[in-house]
């Protein structure tokens, strides 16, 4: 098999929570070197969140180790212990930047001045080194200081306004989004433009990925609309401008659904002919003709009477049913599904081999979100689990480092290495 | 090299909804992207808002543009042989190519990627769909919140009383297109490095799904599926300090207990200072007050019924939290809090964000051409690189580089 596309490459992972461990961590998937700085004493809260691996007899397990939440965004990396807060600490920490391609970090510019991780000082150390920061406001200006994470971002960046049902308040789509895909896939792709710089130059360089910035290019038309026709987009549930009926409809309920029995489908009639082959596929062949119902716009104008009429149609069906019948005649349909599904139910996930599952030394076997990006040539992988907090701190001093057995007995007894 | 990170990088597109935001991302950071496009343009030229001054048309979609700047407009038949044969030069010329018609379709007209790799061993060939090149519903009829509700996350948005929620701004598509530029890049370092080109592919409803959370591992791990909960997101309850509370003309969003800001009793503090803190400091609210910190936060998660030892002081705490904001604006209780290292977040509207403090201070926004004659404002890039900074230049006319398109081809 072809080597990876950044195997060789070192990358000195200062970050924790969402965004710079996802956004590392794709790197590692990818060949590279993944050195993830960690400590006990500032532990990664994402250590210690649900979901943790069970016992036996149903208890949670108790340890730095078995959150599901923290493990599934660091598969493949190296985990080290260093106690930046000592000054040892952050010369042990300029030591592995300074044999880094590249560094990633999401912490707040605060702890990067307290830290000394400012680009300029990594320069000093490694001027050729791309260095990826992702502050949720930026380095500099009036908010800099602003605190947040994807659950402070969500209201923040519009998406809580924009989202959900009109006569509901405005509490966001249910999770931190932008944690997960936007703002990791746009550090790594800055980095990876930054990476072929580097190989045509020789220069490296800093890339600042301000969280809001980032997020608002997500934001589809609202805020381009707002600035060039001062319209102000507000949230409109499941209804969608040009197509009805487009959203989601309930189907019988499903009682080996665990925890979640009742099912919908998601239908977009994105042309009439959608609306047509909707109305045979599922017996009611007469509606199409249904003057109320004739065109978009005429649905648009019924859409109440609409949407009651297909959710009665739906209700009585199980929601595979529905989709395998409107998918069989071309109708962009599909179940809305749980984690239950995409990890046993869906035959699609499944022969796709999407999740890749791993033995990790605490939690058992376990699943991982597989790369979303398929290489046909150097296709990504977990080379291991997650790893365990401080698992290869004594690993990366001898081998990385080259720190000998004694001077690592040092660090140890300074208190650096925790 | 001059400073654009992908100077002479060739990319030929087939996109409409799902794919073109990678286009544009590769080409606002300097590739030369050229649009494919079929007669009168795809769906997004045809799709509202427009720019009202310019009317409506397939130069003014606002919808096309956020996903097509930078790049190039050439109109092709592609069921009518010499622009297919066009079009195959235009492939065979390129570094990479994308695109995210139905599987097969662009293969039927001799340009998938088995026929161009043929011919040119060291190319990208990136495909984005809703469900992937593979697997029993490749061919699946697809629109963005099909890729929603396939992919997981509107199980998990909305208020159980209400169906599941889809989220705004087509996430699916624009996730497809972020893992897309990724994988296409990983996939240029490799085919520079050897000449060895590949197929990159990306299904939506994959590329989404990592956008569960945790529902994934809580389904993994022990066996429960995580629902959607309306406000309380992850948590089984509702507490004072969390969640969406109504200003004097807006909202805003409080997220105190979460780690990473001050603690509940610093936001007491500002309610006692401006007033506010109506009996906080008797009890037994004050020692309810002083405990609503990270570590209950966590032994509730463990143990929800220990909630119901603080009891009714719970419900009064919320109530006079909401009150202290009922009477402010919300830019200035986002700001205030902030100021107090509390998690705060501001429900941002488009005036808002057009507004926004830190982007206008940061000039962050930009001047597009709006092809018209005038300008538009227009959001800055996603990232700022130090010394090859992405550049947003104007989203092409429809066919606008035909001509010039041919005479490069020859």
């Amino acid at each position: 098999m072809a080597p990876l596309p950044l195997e060789g490459l070192l990358v000195a992972d200062f970050s924790w929570f969402g965004v710079g461990p996802i956004a590392s961590q794709t790197l590692a998937t990818f060949g590279a070197e993944v050195i993830r700085i960690e400590s006990e004493a500032k532990i990664d809260s994402l250590r210690i969140v649900q979901p943790f691996a069970l016992n036996e007899d149903g208890s949670f397990k108790s340890s730095h180790n078995v959150s599901g939440y923290f493990n599934n965004v660091n598969a493949g990396k190296l985990s080290m212990q260093l106690n930046l807060n000592t000054e040892r600490g952050q010369d042990i920490g300029n030591r592995i930047i300074e044999r880094s391609d590249i560094f990633v970090t999401n912490f707040t510019p605060r702890v990067i001045d307290k830290w000394n991780l400012r680009y300029e000082q990594l320069c000093e150390v490694n001027p050729t080194i791309i260095a990826s920061y992702a502050p949720m406001q930026g380095l500099d200006g009036p908010h800099r200081d602003f605190l947040g994470f994807g659950a402070v971002l969500t209201p923040v960046t519009g998406f809580s306004h924009l989202s959900g049902f009109p006569h509901r308040e405005p509490f966001g789509v249910g999770t931190n989004y932008p944690d997960y895909v936007i703002n990791p896939g746009h550090s790594v792709t800055a980095i990876l433009a930054a990476l072929r710089h580097r190989r045509h130059t020789d220069e490296g360089q800093m890339i600042e990925l301000p969280q809001i910035e980032s997020v608002l290019n997500a934001l589809g038309t609202a805020l381009p609309d707002y600035l060039a026709n001062g319209t102000s987009q507000t949230r409109t549930g499941n209804r969608h401008p040009a197509a009805a009926p487009h959203g989601a409809f309930r189907c019988a309920d499903d009682t080996d659904s665990v925890s979640s029995p009742d099912r919908w489908i998601a239908i977009a009639c994105r042309e009439n002919q959608h609306w047509v082959a909707l109305c045979e596929a599922l017996g009611h062949a007469e509606a199409a003709s249904d003057e109320r119902f004739a065109t978009v716009a005429a649905r648009k104008q019924h859409e109440d009477a609409l949407e009651q009429l297909v959710g009665e149609w739906t209700r009585p069906l199980p929601a595979e049913t529905v989709m395998e019948r409107l998918q069989a005649a071309g109708v962009p349909a599909g179940v809305v599904q749980h984690a239950q599904d995409l990890l046993e139910r869906d035959p699609h996930v499944r022969e796709r081999g999407f999740y890749q599952y791993l033995d990790h030394a605490e939690t058992g076997r376990a699943a991982y979100d597989g790369p979303a990006a398929q290489l046909s040539a150097t296709p990504g992988r977990h080379r291991s689990p997650a790893p365990l907090l401080g698992e290869h701190t004594l690993d990366v001093c001898t081998r990385v480092l080259g720190l000998s057995m004694d001077e690592v007995g040092d660090l140890v007894a300074e208190g650096v290495l925790v | 090299m001059t400073d654009r990170a992908l100077e002479g990088v060739r990319v030929v597109e087939f996109t409409d909804e799902i794919g073109a935001y990678c286009g544009r991302l590769l080409a606002d950071l300097g590739a030369d992207v050229v649009k494919v496009e079929p007669p009168g343009g795809g769906v997004l030229r045809r799709t509202p808002p427009f720019v009202e001054r310019l009317g409506e048309g397939p130069d003014s979609s606002l919808a096309f543009t956020v996903l097509n700047t930078s790049k190039r407009s050439i109109v092709l038949d592609l069921d009518h042989e010499a622009d297919r044969a066009t079009a195959r030069s235009l492939a065979l010329n390129a570094d990479i190519v994308l695109e995210d018609f139905p599987p097969g379709y662009l293969a039927a007209r001799d340009l998938g990627f088995e026929a161009l790799a043929a011919e040119r061993p060291a190319l990208v060939y990136t495909s984005v769909t809703g469900f992937g090149q593979s697997g029993p519903h490749a061919s699946y009829a697809y629109s963005d919140i099909v890729g929603q509700a396939m992919g997981g996350v509107m199980t998990l948005a909305g208020d159980p009383q209400d169906p599941p929620n889809w989220l705004y701004g087509n996430q699916a598509n624009v996730s497809a297109s972020i893992q897309a530029a990724q994988g296409t890049l990983l996939a240029l370092l490799h085919a520079e490095a050897t000449e060895q080109g590949q197929r990159v592919e990306v299904s939506a409803q994959e590329a989404l799904s990592l956008a569960q959370e945790t529902a994934m591992q809580t389904w993994d791990l022990q066996k429960t599926n995580r629902v959607r909960a309306g406000g309380l997101g992850m948590l089984p309850f509702d507490l004072p300090g969390l969640g969406i509370v109504e200003c004097s003309d807006g909202y805003i969003g409080l997220y105190v207990l979460a780690p990473g800001g001050a603690d509940f009793p610093v936001l007491v503090d500002w309610m006692r200072e401006e007033g506010g803190a109506a009996d906080l400091d008797d009890e037994p609210y004050a020692t309810a007050c002083s405990s609503l910190n990270m570590a209950t936060l966590t032994q509730l998660m463990a143990d929800p019924s220990a909630a119901q030892d603080m009891g009714a002081a719970l419900p009064h705490i919320k109530e006079v939290v909401a009150d202290f904001f009922a009477g402010r604006p919300a830019r200035e209780a986002y700001e205030q809090g902030q100021s107090r290292n509390l998690l705060v977040g501001l429900v941002s509207t488009p005036n808002d964000l057009a507004e926004n403090t830190q982007l206008r201070a940061r000039d962050w926004y930009i001047e597009l051409d709006d092809g018209g004659g005038s300008t538009i404002e227009f959001p800055g890039a996603p990232y700022r690189l130090s010394r090859t900074p992405a550049h947003i230049d104007p989203a092409p006319r429809l066919a606008e580089h035909t001509a010039e398109l041919l005479a490069e081809i020859g």
